[in-house]
Formats: C-alpha cells, structure tokens, sequence
C-alpha cells in the first residue's frame, strides 16, 4: 500500500488545477485564490499539451494577477492523455484535491463520449472539485448538501464536507439520505401484508438513520447549522435534485463504488445523475478505502 | 354477451377475485407465497374438483369456452402482460451495476452454468416426456433451460427481509443476480416462442434473436429518454395517480403489440418497458407502489386462479415427473448458481445460501410454463409438474436460507400464525 492510500481523504494539504487554456482559464485561477485562501494549501497547475512561451508568460501575467505566484505554488507542463496526464501528477504528487472547471451540461453526444472534466471525477483516485460554469466572482460555499446514504464511505465523505463548510464559513450543511423506491417496492410486494411491509420498511430505514446519527454525533459540526433529510428517489438523481432546487453552492457525494463506463451513462446510477447536469459545484470525495 | 352469460362472466370474476384472495392469505399465514392459494382456488373452481362434481356449473361460470371462456380468456391475457411488466419494473440495471465484480462473477457464471446444466437436463428428457408437444428438441432444450434460470424475486426479497440480509452484501449479491436471471430468462423466453413460431433453421433463430436485441435496446436508450422526457411532463399535467397510471400501462401494451407484431412474444414488449419505466428516476415511489398494487391484486389472482380452469391439476399429476422436474430444478440452481458464488469468492456455506436463494422461482415460473403450453412447448403433465416445482422451490428457500446463515431451522407453522389475532392480544 502506498503514502497516498493510507492518507485520509482531509484535510487538503495538496490541491491540484487543471488548467487547460479556455475561456475559462482566468475564473479557474479566480477560485484557485478563493480555494487557497480557505485551505492554506499549496496549488499545483497542470497543464497537459502543448504549449508556447506565450502561453507560459500569459500564465504567469495571470498568476502574478490572482496573487497566485510564489506561497508555495507550482506549475507543471506535460504533454499525452489529459486525463491520464493529470491522474498520473495527482498520485506522483500525493495530491488531496485536483480542481477542474465544467460545463453545467453537455451535449448528448459529448456526454456519452466523456469530456475531459467528468473522465477525472469517473476515474480520479483523490478527491475531485468540479467548478460549474466558473467566473471572476466569487462564489463562497455557503450551503453545501452532502450524501449520507447507507455506505461505508459515507462517513469520510461527511467528515470531508463538515471540514470544508468550516473552513469556508458556510451556513449550513444538508445531509440527504435517500430511499431507494425499488429496492424499498421489493419489500412492498404481495408477499407482505400492509403492516409487515411498513414495519420491514421502517426496520431498514430506521436502521440507516441510526448509522447516519452515529456518524453525525462523532463528527465535530462545532457551530454550523447541520440539516438532515430523508428523501425518497433514486440515489444521485434525488440529492442532485435537492441541491439544485435548494440553489446549494456545493454539493459533496461519494466517489463511484464501481469502476464507471458508458453503461453507466445509459442507466445512470449516483454521481451520474449530478455529472449529466451539473447542479452546482460538484465535489466527490475519495476516501481511499478500497473499490 | 346475452344476459345470463354477463351475469355468469361478472359471477366469475366476483368470485374468483374473493376465493384467490382468501386461500391466498390462508397460505401466507403459513409463509407461503400468495400464488399458492390463488392457484388452488382455481383448481377448486375449474375441472379439476368443482367441474368434476358440479359439471354444469363450470360449463357455464367457471369456463374456458363461450363468450365467457373468450373474456376470461382475454383477461388473462391482459394479466399476464400486466404481470410481465411488473417484473420488469421490479428490475433494476442500476442495482446490478453497482455491484462489485464478486457480485457479476456470481451472476455470470451461475446463470450460465443453469442455463447449460437446464439445456442437457432438457435434452435429456425430451424423448420422456417431450413427446406429444409440438416443440422440437433443441426448442424445448432451450425452454427448459429457461425454466431452471427464472428466480422469483418476491419470494427472495421476503426471504431476506425475514433474515434481515436485505440491505446487507450477500443480500444484494442475491437479488442483482435474480435481476440479471431474470433479464436474461426472459430475452432467452421470448427467443424460444419466437422459433415456436418461426421455426428453428439458423437463419430464423438469428432473426428472432436479432428483432428482441434491437427491441430491447432501442427501448432502454431512446426509448428511456423518450420515457424520462415524459414522465415528468406526465406527472406535471395529469390527474395523479390516474395520469401517470395510464401513460405507464399504455406504454406497457403498445410496447407488447409492438412486440407481438413483429413475431416476438407480447410479453417480452411488457417486460423491457417496464424495465424502462421503472428505472427511471422520475417515477416516484407512490405511482410504482399504485401500479404494482394494482396489478398484483387484481389482475394476478384473476390470472393464477384462471390456470386452474384451463388445466385439470389432478388428473395431468405424475409424481415421478413431478419429483424429477423438482430435483432438477434445484440440483441445476444450486450448482448453477453456488458455482457462481464460489467463483466469485464466496465460502461454500454462503455459496449454498446463494443457490437456495436463487432456488425459488415463484408466479414468474407458472407463467413461463403457461405461456409455454399454450404455444405448445411442453405438455399438461409438464406443465403441472413446473407449477408444483415452482411453489415447493418457493417454500424451501426460506427455511434453508435461515438454516444456512443462522443455523437455525423452522418448518413448523403455529395455529396462531394461520388464526386471525384479536384485537388487544
């Protein structure tokens, strides 16, 4: 087992950016600011291309602008895969966060293909922060909803997102369980009276919620105001749904159980349904427990 | 219709609604599943008991000829493709999915292996008790194999619930790799009637397989978008439930028409349209509850107690057929799917845990068989001996399952489990 897999999933000592030269470019390095000036963590650029010394200088103009040069910083030039290329940075580098600007949504076609953007969050084995449509303003993260279905990686994940809405300042942290309305209908079916299957269904649901306020109650909240819902739907659609409804800032899931591929994309299953249309920012938390 | 025969077909329906529920309920008291009870009120009505003391009667009431026979007739139809497409939306891609590569090894090869152990199984016995059906070797090899794959559901989740696997990682291994059975029992299904139909030269079985792939996937991918595109226009715009309840069940028959048109089995249509509808993530829990309601009670019993007028139980009973369908049936699970399990790492006690999950097969299995003798695949003798097989695999999955993960075993049943319990007690 390698240094980065024994690491815990926080706090982010190491953040890395994707930087692809876009329009998008000068917002990235906006929230890059943003994001250091929360987690006092050193940034890695990545870029992966070519490249000129235009480019370079222009960079450089750029993060002398965000007062991003120095305090530790870096910038890393490589060319190949994207994805592989910054995959491979992230664990060489023992990064905790790699930082990606998105499209709130894709074409249909693009989607189903992968764009660079969501290939990281289906295939990164550190902890992904998606920034949707990111511009120049600052977006502080003052509600974050955050998954707390019945999982093992549930806890890391919710630890992950009480420590980034204290460090953010936010106001308020919802933790969404979701029921699963096919797997509860199995126990719904003729072969249970009304009764068992209320009781069944309470039994399985009650059992979740007791695991959720086990984690809750070890978890420090300190101040901030923390939520909890219990909501009915498929995982992934229902909570993508809450957040965007809720206008949240940040939305904080699972990492995939599953390696992720295009089947997946036709029947969409959890972070499918928030990487289909983006709700907010997007955060997945990998907790380095294994697959 | 004249009068007396609305009379005679409303009489009917009316009672063999109130015997299906009532025998129904006295054997889930007794931890057997529903079907049970349902099918032995329809062998009380039909020719089995009642037609054999009271002929008259069930020339007349309990009928499979007439106008009455014709609407009773076309209600189990309908049943049946309401029935199909519950079990498809009992299915869930994404469930499978998730599930670790122990969880799809154990599927894989544990369908595989019945499927294979169900084929020779089925060649084996064609020259015994194949004959007099109107079905080739290799088409009833391939049915039988069939049969042998065909998990019920229900049962399985009743079963783990009782143990309190439901939500745990063998529960799930269990029921992803019923659901996967199941999708794969009913593509195979639909294949076999369609060279029922069709015949069975490479070319013909080739164009079968080809029309249910293309019909299948075009309905879980453009079909799926088209349905998620509309569902919430649906829910949005229409009375609820009544709206959401005939989009769905009208998708449901037009995609069984379809089907049926192009030569393969309605009830296939029935079945990917319910995985399609119930997959997506705009159906909520309710509207499924409703449907599901809707159909279990009302057109399942129709159905199930409908069998026992077509089929005299008694007399198509042959107890050797009857124990060699049942040992098969189990043996092929047990090694199919324990093999399955094993190979996907499980330790024998779990892998055997496994297999007798996946043992019960439940309504679907009377269904298949029904829908097999009506095109003649198998004969009444088989047919008998599949629903018996079908309702002991069901019984037996429970209390093994108990035995092997607890190590416990209960088979009795308390007089206070059957008696209703007042009020206070």
């Amino acid at each position: 087992m390698s240094n980065i897999e024994k690491k815990a999933a926080y706090p982010f000592e190491r953040i890395a950016v994707a930087v692809a030269f876009s329009p998008n470019t000068e917002a990235i390095l906006a929230a890059s600011k943003r994001l250091q000036d929360t987690f006092k963590a050193p940034l890695l650029f990545i870029h992966v291309g070519s490249h000129d010394q235009q480019q370079e200088s222009y960079l450089n103009e750029q993060l002398q602008r965000f007062q991003l040069n120095g305090l530790g910083n870096e910038v890393v030039w490589e060319t190949g895969d994207p994805v592989d290329k910054i995959l491979e940075v992230c664990k060489a580098r023992q990064v905790d966060l790699l930082v990606a600007g998105a499209l709130e949504k894709e074409s249909l076609l693009k989607y189903f293909l992968g764009s660079v953007a969501r290939k990281l969050c289906r295939k990164a084995k550190c902890s992904i922060l998606m920034l949707r449509e990111p511009d120049l303003l600052s977006r502080p993260f003052e509600r974050i909803v955050v998954e707390g279905s019945d999982n093992p990686k549930t806890v890391n994940t919710i630890e992950a997102a009480i420590y980034v809405a204290k460090a953010a300042h936010a106001r308020m942290v919802d933790v969404i369980q979701e029921e699963d309305p096919g797997k509860l209908a199995l126990i719904r079916s003729d072969a249970f009276t009304d009764n068992e299957a209320d009781s069944n269904r309470e039994k399985v649901l009650k059992h979740e919620k007791e695991k959720l306020d086990e984690i809750l109650r070890c978890t420090d909240c300190g101040n901030l105001k923390v939520n909890i819902e219990r909501l009915e739907g498929k995982p992934g659609f229902v909570i993508t749904k809450y957040a965007r409804d809720n206008k949240a800032d940040l939305l904080v899931l699972n990492s995939p159980d599953t390696k992720l591929n295009v089947i997946d994309r036709v029947f969409p299953h959890d972070i499918e349904y928030a990487l289909a249309d983006l709700p907010c920012d997007l955060m997945i938390i990998h907790s380095r427990i294994d697959d | 219709m004249n009068h007396n025969e609305t009379i005679n077909l409303l009489v009917a329906i009316g009672i063999m609604l109130l015997a299906g529920r009532l025998l129904g309920e006295f054997f889930r008291k007794l931890k057997m599943p529903l079907v049970v009870g349902e099918l032995l009120a329809g062998i009380c009505l039909g020719p089995s008991l009642l037609g054999k003391y009271f002929p008259q009667l069930n020339e007349v009431v309990f009928t499979t000829q007439g106008h009455v026979g014709l609407v009773l007739n076309g209600i189990s139809t309908v049943s049946v493709i309401m029935l199909l497409f519950a079990a498809g939306m009992e299915v869930e891609f994404s469930v499978i999915r998730q599930q670790s590569k122990t969880a799809l090894k154990t599927s894989f090869v544990g369908l595989i292996s019945t499927l294979t152990l169900g084929y020779f199984s089925g060649n084996m016995l064609f020259p015994y008790f194949g004959d007099g059906a109107q079905s080739s070797q290799l088409v009833f090899s391939l049915f039988f194999a069939t049969a042998m794959a065909i998990t019920a559901l229900p049962v399985i989740a009743r079963t783990l619930m009782d143990l309190d696997l439901f939500k745990t990682k063998i529960g799930m291994i269990i029921i992803a790799a019923a659901m996967f059975d199941d999708v794969i029992g009913w593509i195979l299904f639909s294949v076999v009637l369609g060279m029922m139909h069709s015949g069975t030269s490479s070319y013909e079985f080739l164009n079968t397989l080809g029309l249910t792939l293309l019909y299948a996937v075009v309905i879980l991918t453009a079909g799926r978008i088209l349905i998620n595109k509309s569902l919430p226009w649906a829910q949005r715009n229409l009375s609820w439930p009544g709206g959401v309840l005939a989009f769905s069940l009208g998708f449901a028959f037009l995609g069984a028409a379809f089907t049926e048109k192009i030569g393969i089995h309605a009830i296939f249509g029935a079945f990917i349209m319910g995985i399609a509808i119930g997959d997506s993530a705009h159906l909520n829990e309710k509207t499924r509850d409703i449907i599901h309601q809707f159909i279990t009670n009302i057109f399942a019993p129709l159905f199930f107690v409908f069998i026992g007028f077509k089929v005299d139980f008694i007399a198509n009973f042959d107890l050797v057929l009857v124990l060699i369908v049942t040992g098969i049936a189990v043996v092929t699970k047990l090694l199919g799917a324990g093999l399955g399990a094993l190979w996907g790492k499980l330790t024998v006690k779990q892998a055997l845990a496994v297999g007798f999950g996946m043992n019960a097969r439940g309504a679907m299995e009377i269904v298949l068989g029904l829908l097999a003798l009506q095109a003649g695949l198998i004969t009444l003798p088989l047919f008998v001996a599949l629903v018996v097989m079908a309702v002991l695999t069901s019984i037996l999955a429970g209390p093994m399952l108990k035995y092997l993960l607890t190590g416990e075993i209960k088979l009795s049943v308390k007089l206070s489990d059957i008696l209703p319990v007042k009020e206070g007690e």
